[in-house]
């Protein structure tokens, strides 16, 4: 086997400017096609670094951007710094005494250059480009992938089956060692990730400290090691769970690994609170919480706020349905009449579409892609890159005809109007059975007339919120929060980290810890849980008459520590309406979450609804926050 | 006052080619400012006529203060600096800001760069 000639990189370089709609051949697109041979040198080398191809390619795209359909010029010139490229790969030909260019030439000269699209790609992806240039260099066309073979065990307290493609990643991630014993499964958050405790062991049965291994969907995982490298990692407290090697990242699979290891001295295995909570008393957990979470995490994270004013859209729509979901049309041209939907959005005017309806949808970017449902899923082009607002799904695209890519601007895509957001949230909510008028506008519970979520959700998305903006966790849950040796706090799962809203992730530990640990204390009607209201009241107000029981009065102490932590992370004292808007909106989405039993989706509406109700009541609402006025985009 | 200054495509078509103005030839001075015109009309300095999403008369850079200023002239798709803190989400300039050169600016499509002069 030789290395692939310029002449057949070429036929897929042209192929991937035409895709591009860019009628030149780039620099970009000669990398594209060397990164798509099979088993090539480019792929081999990426997958080295933790990468896979498709993830290069795509960031790639993304930096050069798609072009117009307008073409101003005849054929597929070379541009200026192709040329050079060519001259540089013909003079390393020349050197090996050959007149023919190959693929090892064409990729060091590109590597040598440092001011094209993918070498700056590269500079971003911290690969160093002329480390990489020198093992091309010694790579050999004929590689195999046949390595020594790690054998996998099971402790018995390992239930579940491990899947062909977890084998193989988990095969990849511990190539060296004689074998691994995979103890237990984290019970992990609402995602379909997979979080194992595996204790390595080295030739000559010696046992390495165990790591907690992630296993999910590549994208998600090469996103969560960029994100831990851009946030997390110079802020975590000395003993803390660290990711320390690359992703295992392998081309022909779509699912990735992580590797967490812990610095501290392990004589246990890392559990997550989710699996303890059963076992600890509330007021335990909530003083843990507080001491070993908030305290020790705290000072980097958390309590490093600025003033942050900001539209509650901004922060809180993406957590929520997609605005719409449309079904694409093949029209290019725009159809008279249609909708179009542009920055910025209105959104009353989405609820008022009719199924079948034809939308024009203007400079959205795509957020992601899945070609196996034949959808994507778009977003507001603004914005932090985890938490974008206004999504929208489309569905029925041939992936086969048209290309789109992560992080795409698409300038104008037709669909028609298959589901709106609020039909989402009505179809949620009637799942669980409601015992009541669930299309008024207030919905009564215990003596008051709450807003009704699904109804209020809107004109609360407009509101105004005077908070602060710190590093968050961006998916606090007690699946994500582990216990450690000295009952230490460990956080992973690091793919939401992000700047945003400061009392974000209390919020979501809130409905985590209603959801685990109060719930499974009380009976699964509405009327259970409408009790359960009438007890959470206690915590806002602990002069109210009560007679709680014993078991859920203990859970609720869990709560009213996150309270306290709560208390100290408002943007101004005692304005507790910032966190009633944060609760509001992250108990809304937890509604809909078919992973959530029906007991605890009831209670999170009951909570989002009594949330909306004190945002309008607390101290400070009416002074901070006023309706925005109207925008218009429609035409 | 620079005499001179080149200017470096970084995207498209005509990536990597090299654009040289002189301030007595090319452009607008006034004083101790020169301005040179970025646009896809003939008449700018600049003249970027092979990317659609460069408005006609889209921005301008200009030698003030003993330093470089880019300014968008409300063009249609904008005028963005490459984001430190992400690479994949260019930050859209707004009024007239500092720009050094080496640092990274995109015209509608279109990545350009003032060359570093020794």
């Amino acid at each position: 086997m030789s290395f692939i000639s310029l002449k057949d990189i070429l036929i897929t370089a042209r192929q991937e400017a035409h895709r591009m709609r860019h009628f030149f051949l780039g620099v970009e697109h000669l990398f594209i096609a060397l990164l798509e041979i099979k088993n090539g040198l480019a792929s081999s080398v990426i997958t080295e670094y933790g990468f896979t191809t498709e993830y290069v390619i795509d960031a790639v795209r993304r930096k050069a951007g798609k072009g117009s359909r307008h073409r101003l010029w005849a054929g597929v010139p070379n541009t200026p710094r192709t040329e050079v490229i060519f001259d540089v790969a013909q003079e390393i030909a020349r050197d090996d005494s050959r007149t023919a260019i190959n693929e090892r030439d064409l990729l060091i000269a590109i590597l040598d250059e440092d001011d094209s699209i993918p070498a700056r790609v590269l500079k971003t992806l911290e690969i160093d480009a002329t480390a990489m240039k020198e093992k091309v260099k010694v790579m050999k066309p004929v590689r195999s992938a046949v390595g020594s073979f790690t054998k996998i065990d099971v402790s018995p307290d390992f239930v579940r089956e491990l899947t062909n493609d977890e084998l193989f990643i988990l095969r990849k991630m511990f190539h060296g060692y004689a074998s691994i014993r995979v103890e237990t499964a984290l019970t992990g958050g609402y995602t379909s990730s997979q979080l194992l405790v595996v204790t390595p062991i080295k030739v000559g049965d010696k046992e390495a400290a165990s790591v907690v291994v992630k296993i999910g969907p590549t994208d998600d995982i090469l996103d969560e090691a960029r994100r831990y490298n851009k946030y997390v990692k110079d802020t975590l407290p000395p003993l803390t769970a660290r990711l320390e090697d690359k992703p295992v990242a392998p081309d022909t699979s779509e699912l990735a690994g992580l590797k967490y290891t812990f610095l501290t001295d392990s004589d246990g295995n890392p559990k997550d609170m989710r699996a303890i909570v059963n076992k600890w008393s509330g007021d335990r957990l909530g003083r843990w919480l507080h001491q070993k979470l908030y305290g020790e995490f705290g000072e980097k994270w958390w309590k490093q706020t600025r003033p942050y004013r900001f539209e509650a859209w901004r922060e809180y729509d993406w957590v929520l349905p997609p605005i719409l979901t449309l079904k694409i049309t093949p029209e290019e041209q725009k159809p008279s009449g249609a909708t179009i939907l542009r920055f910025p959005i209105r959104r009353t005017r989405i609820t008022e579409l009719d199924l079948g309806e034809i939308i024009v949808v203007e400079n959205f970017l795509v957020y992601k892609v899945d070609p196996e449902r034949g959808a994507i899923r778009l977003a507001l082009a603004q914005g932090e890159s985890t938490a974008r607002a206004y999504q929208i799904e489309v569905q029925g695209i041939d992936f086969d005809k048209d290309t789109y890519f992560r992080g795409e601007v698409v300038d104008r895509l037709v669909g028609t109007v298959w589901k709106t957001r609020d039909d989402e949230l009505m179809s949620s909510l009637l799942q669980l059975s409601p015992d009541f008028e669930v299309r008024n506008n207030k919905i009564e519970v215990n003596n008051f007339a709450l807003p009704n979520p699904v109804k209020f959700y809107s004109p609360l998305l407009d509101a105004i919120v005077l908070g602060s903006i710190s590093t968050i966790h961006g998916d606090l849950h007690l699946g994500n929060i582990l216990i450690g040796p000295n009952d230490s706090a460990l956080l992973i799962d690091f793919a939401r980290t992000r700047d945003g809203h400061a009392i974000f992730d209390w919020a979501n530990l809130e409905v985590s810890i209603m959801s685990e640990l109060v719930v499974p204390q009380i009976g699964e009607t509405w009327d259970d849980v409408r009790k359960l209201m009438q007890y959470l009241a206690v915590i806002d107000n602990p002069d109210l008459e009560h007679n709680i029981p014993d078991n859920i009065n203990d859970a609720l102490k869990a709560v009213a520590a996150l309270r306290q932590i709560v208390a100290q992370s408002l943007a101004n004292e005692d304005r507790w309406h910032e966190y009633s808007l944060a609760l509001a909106f992250t108990a809304l989405r937890a509604m809909t979450w078919e992973t959530m039993s029906d007991t605890s989706r009831r209670l999170m509406y009951l909570v989002s609804a009594f949330a909306m109700y004190h945002f309008n009541t607390r101290e400070g609402a009416s002074s901070d926050h006023t309706p925005s006025p109207e925008v218009t985009d429609f035409e | 006052m620079v005499d001179h200054v080149t200017i470096m495509v970084m995207s498209g078509v005509d990536d990597g080619s090299l654009m040289v103005f002189r301030s007595e030839a090319d452009g607008i001075r006034t004083g101790t400012q020169w301005l040179i015109t970025v646009g896809r009309n003939d008449n700018n300095d600049l003249c970027l006529k092979n990317d659609t999403f460069v408005s006609r008369n889209h921005a301008n850079l200009t030698w003030r203060d003993g330093g470089w200023w880019l300014e968008d002239k409300d063009s249609t798709n904008g005028t963005f600096l490459e984001n430190e803190k992400d690479f994949f989400m260019d930050e859209r300039v707004r009024g007239s800001i500092p720009i050094d050169p080496g640092q990274l600016f995109r015209v509608g499509r279109t990545w350009l760069r003032i060359q570093v002069t020794d």
